[in-house]
């Protein structure tokens, strides 16, 4: 069991040490760390803009009303030179965030994972490969 | 997205300018040179290596580039005593490296996991070690470390570790406790190593100057080469004031006259009387070998030198329009402020 606890620790300190290295700015002065959020909405605009894509999304709520989101993602240059444009993600596409939640208290998240209804992440690429041969 | 054509455009149509009006004038001169002479010759044998040459004779770098790769800046400590990996180890470590790197790796609830922004598919790190398999970017000293700090280098260090400990950015008072990249001035103070992403580089020459168009953060270098002196020391740029000139095949070009008035402004915390010298040379059609040393007595213990790959893209570099689009900074600062309220 110690070894097993242990072990979870040394784990935690691993992916901790592991996760790379951060954004163009801190994201957690913009999001806070306890508020962690998961949203489901429809996407109704995205802009491609520097130093970070927006995707702005309407939530449906529980009584009927709808609430607008923005989700703060990342560089479009490296989604452009993967072949995502701006008709990859069309208006209407329903989309899962699992992010976190301004830290002022706005409807605004960071898109820290972003998947499709069924589960699929969104905007699936790989790395882009090193030339370096 | 707007995309960097419009200047880039414009810089090739002077390159473009500027090299027919420098064939025309050597048009004259070399019909009476000896063909073994001619600048700018490009005629070859058949199966020889190509010389990379402009049209007006000067080593030919111009393209873009990427200098993305794995290979760390320094030696990690398992292999202190091995400056270079066999194919199966480079394999291995290539393959533990993205491991490590992947983003999708969850730490909920943590500063770290807010930090880490988003998933995978927005990095662009690359996803090989160098092909010469170096364990370290350095290559001298030769245990691939950065040398040791002066007193006045421990004390930055030390200095920049605590304004980086207290989450300064959560409380700001205005953008200027912000670094020059959350301010979109600069990526860093050069010299310029491999990042998360947009790694790519232009290089555009004219006779007379190189410019190196910086994709992230939208910054253009633009060296002219001779032999000018530096600006005066009083003059203090973000870029620095650089000064290049040709030694055979390789752009040397030395860097003076850093500025330190924000944050990350100067190469890892180095003082603004840091002297770069960076060395390019193409040694092949799709690569080129970058190289600088770092020198500042105020900092480190001895200079230092890195060697790293420039490796073409086949792409365009775009746009990095970061200063029009930081939305980011307004929001930290109306969140800073919301804490302050939420405290009273």
């Amino acid at each position: 069991m110690r070894s097993g606890i242990a072990a979870l620790i040394g784990a935690v300190a691993c992916s901790a040490i592991a996760l790379p290295a951060t954004a163009h700015h801190s994201f957690s002065a913009e999001f806070d760390a306890n508020k962690p959020v998961k949203l489901q909405g429809t996407v109704t605009k995205v802009l491609w803009i520097n130093p970070h894509t927006w995707i702005h999304i309407l939530v449906m709520k529980p009584d009927g009303t709808t609430e607008p989101w923005e989700i703060e993602a990342g560089t479009p240059n490296t989604l452009f030179r993967l072949g995502f444009t701006r008709e990859s993600l069309k208006n209407g596409t329903l989309i899962n965030v699992d992010g976190y939640l301004a830290r002022d208290g706005s409807h605004r998240a960071n898109g820290r994972d972003l998947t499709l209804p069924d589960g699929r992440k969104l905007f699936m690429a790989g790395s882009g490969p090193a030339a370096d041969k | 997205m707007r995309i960097c054509r419009g200047r880039l455009q414009a810089a090739r149509l002077q390159t473009i300018a500027g090299a027919a009006i420098c064939v025309l004038a050597l048009a004259s001169i070399d019909a009476q040179a000896p063909v073994g002479e001619r600048r700018g010759a490009q005629a070859r044998v058949e199966g020889a290596p190509r010389a990379f040459k402009t049209p007006w004779g000067d080593p030919d770098l111009q393209g873009t580039w990427s200098n993305q790769t794995l290979t760390p800046l320094e030696r990690p400590a398992e292999f202190a005593n091995k400056p270079v990996l066999s194919e199966a180890e480079a394999a291995d470590y290539e393959k533990r490296l993205l491991r490590n790197n992947d983003a999708d790796v969850r730490a909920p609830g943590t500063r770290q996991d807010v930090n880490t922004a988003y998933n995978n598919v927005w990095w662009d790190r690359g996803n090989r070690i160098v092909a010469d398999r170096r364990t370290s970017l350095i290559i001298d000293p030769p245990d691939g470390r950065i040398p040791g700090l002066t007193a006045g280098g421990q004390a930055r260090a030390e200095r920049e570790r605590q304004i980086a400990s207290s989450n300064v950015e959560e409380h700001a008072a205005s953008w200027l406790d912000f670094d020059v990249y959350s301010r979109c001035i600069l990526r860093s103070g050069l010299p310029r190593l491999s990042t998360g992403y947009n790694n790519n580089y232009e290089i555009v020459q004219t006779p007379g100057y190189v410019a190196i168009f910086q994709e992230q953060i939208h910054e253009t270098r633009i060296i002219p080469l001779g032999t000018q002196p530096h600006l005066p020391g009083t003059i203090r740029q973000w870029l620095g004031d650089s000064r290049g000139h040709w030694e055979g095949d390789t752009l040397v070009v030395e860097t003076t006259n850093f500025t330190d008035q924000a944050r990350g402004s100067v190469f890892r915390n180095a003082t603004k009387n840091m002297v770069l010298v960076e060395k390019w040379r193409r040694v092949g059609d799709r690569a080129i070998d970058y190289q600088f040393t770092v020198s500042d007595p105020e900092t480190w213990t001895r200079p230092w030198t890195v060697k790293m790959p420039w490796n073409r893209i086949d792409g365009l570099v775009y746009e990095y329009a970061c200063h029009e689009g930081n939305l980011s900074m307004q929001h930290m600062l109306e969140a800073a402020r919301a804490a302050e309220k939420q405290a009273k």
